[in-house]
């Protein structure tokens, strides 16, 4: 096969993915879109996803088969398998050889080999550290998964984890202004911090563990305080005030 | 393994400003350019250095920060790639006068820009620098495409992070904005405030003012403010 050009097909995909989930979101179309290309473009024969719920329950959300469809529910009811593992861990589990590892899941093993199956590697779905899911890839001949379509299944996974994390597709309206808010309460605290500083000759350290007190005895948000320090300056002498008979207070 | 699928590899496993961290370092080494950054632009100012190959690299972005013009910012503001091969050319030719000399001595001479989109928006670019005046070649122009694209994922780990979390002091969300937005320069910003009783917007100016007479980084005379090396005068 012709390396260059799949390579371009896979990056295309994951553009593709990008491009799809900023238009109509669903989770659920989302993740069957995942699934099928990972089965169109990796050496796989078939994918399917299990996503976990709220209490970390798992549940298939997408399979592009039946006999994957049938695997994965037996992972779920038997309690056992790769997808399973690699969720709990949250790191790839990748069986070569289906034929080796029976003793590991006594019920998945004999299952997955009468479905056809010779191989099965699962890649998590991550966000901030914690597991979401695992995607499941499948294939009927015994093998490695090669690095680079691990990598692809690991940057579609990604994309798709970013995009559930959120809830709803990143658009102009909802996605900037609020990257913008963040960015400038953040730029505020720290003004906030330097202002302080002057004021009251206390290094930034500790100009913000004194925000942060302010804020928390008032009830509010430093970020808040911060915001009313540098946008009014006539709320600035009873906010510095206060803020001096809490430095007294110590 | 082809410089697409590099570069793919560089992000894999990584989030938000390390991945974008990641990302540049991977131009640097993929590409034939000497440093990379990528920052971000909300309403025609360069707000942040989302990753940079290195510090150096971060400067070079700042740069167009302190001097309010440069190929970043043009980049977003056309919503076209940037091309400056030759950049001592285009300072003769009168174009970014303050950015392009500050650049030329920091030895670079060649700059280009391709913007970052998420959801369809110019949000920033892609910022290469190259030390030497040489023609950019097809694969090194594709790999930058390539780059600039992936650069939306990183953004999208950020965008995640905030939505996730209340924007507030210890959140993660909050530590990714530490790690890209220039805290000393806003620190500095509300020292200004108390020292010369002037708005937050009023005192940034003077201290990119500052900046841009005695040819400095406005983070370089941002820490001299608060180690109170340096006090700027009222007026």
């Amino acid at each position: 096969m012709a390396d260059d050009a799949r390579e371009a097909r896979v990056l295309g995909a994951v553009v593709t993915l990008v491009d799809n989930l900023l238009q109509d979101f669903d989770v659920v179309e989302l993740l069957t879109d995942l699934t099928e290309q990972c089965a169109n473009l990796l050496d796989v024969s078939s994918a399917g996803l299990l996503l976990a719920d709220a209490r970390g329950g798992l549940h298939l959300m997408a399979a592009t088969s039946d006999r994957t469809e049938e695997i994965e529910l037996l992972q779920l009811q038997a309690d056992e398998g790769p997808c399973l593992d690699c969720y709990a861990t949250a790191q790839p589990v990748s069986i070569a050889d289906l034929s080796v590892v029976g003793g590991r899941w006594p019920r998945f093993v004999p299952a997955a080999r009468e479905a056809g199956f010779a191989s099965v590697h699962a890649v998590p779905m991550t966000a901030a550290g914690s597991a979401l899911g695992a995607l499941g890839l499948f294939g009927t001949r015994p093998g490695a998964l090669n690095e680079s379509d691990l990598l692809v299944a690991r940057s579609l996974a990604h994309v798709a984890s970013v995009a559930i994390v959120q809830g709803h597709p990143p658009t102009p309206e909802t996605v900037l202004p609020r990257l913008r808010a963040a960015l400038a309460s953040h730029v505020v605290v720290e003004q906030a911090k330097g202002f302080l500083r002057e004021r009251l000759d206390v290094t930034v350290t500790e100009a913000f563990a004194l925000l942060r007190r302010y804020a928390r005895e008032h009830d509010t948000h430093a970020s808040e305080v911060a915001r009313r320090l540098m946008s009014e300056p006539a709320a600035r002498p009873l906010i510095v005030e206060a803020i001096v008979r809490l430095t007294a207070a110590v | 393994m082809s410089i697409e699928a590099s570069l793919v590899q560089a992000l894999d496993g990584g989030r938000g400003a390390d991945a974008a961290d990641r990302l540049c370092e991977a131009c640097v080494a993929l590409l034939s350019v000497d440093a990379a950054a990528i920052s971000l632009v909300f309403d025609g100012v360069n707000s942040a250095t989302l990753g940079g190959s290195s510090d150096e690299a971060r400067l070079f972005d700042e740069l167009q920060f302190t001097f309010g013009e440069g190929p970043c910012l043009e980049s977003v503001a056309t919503r076209a790639p940037v091309l400056a091969l030759d950049l001592g050319a285009e300072v003769v030719a009168g174009r970014w006068p303050a950015y392009g000399p500050a650049l030329l001595d920091q030895g670079i001479a060649g700059v280009f820009a391709i913007p970052v989109l998420i959801a369809g928006e110019y949000v920033g670019a892609l910022d290469l620098f190259r030390r030497q005046v040489v023609a950019l070649d097809g694969q090194d122009l594709s790999g930058a495409l390539v780059a600039a694209e992936l650069a939306e994922m990183p953004l999208l780990d950020l965008i995640a992070a905030t939505e996730q979390d209340p924007l507030e002091p210890g959140t993660p969300a909050w530590t990714e904005l530490d790690k890209i937005t220039r805290d000393e320069v806003s620190q500095a910003t509300g020292m200004l405030v108390a020292q010369l009783d002037v708005d937050p917007a009023q005192a940034l100016v003077r201290l990119r003012a500052h900046a841009y007479a005695t040819n400095r980084s406005v983070t370089a005379v941002a820490r001299d403010v608060l180690d109170r090396r340096l006090r700027l005068g009222a007026g």
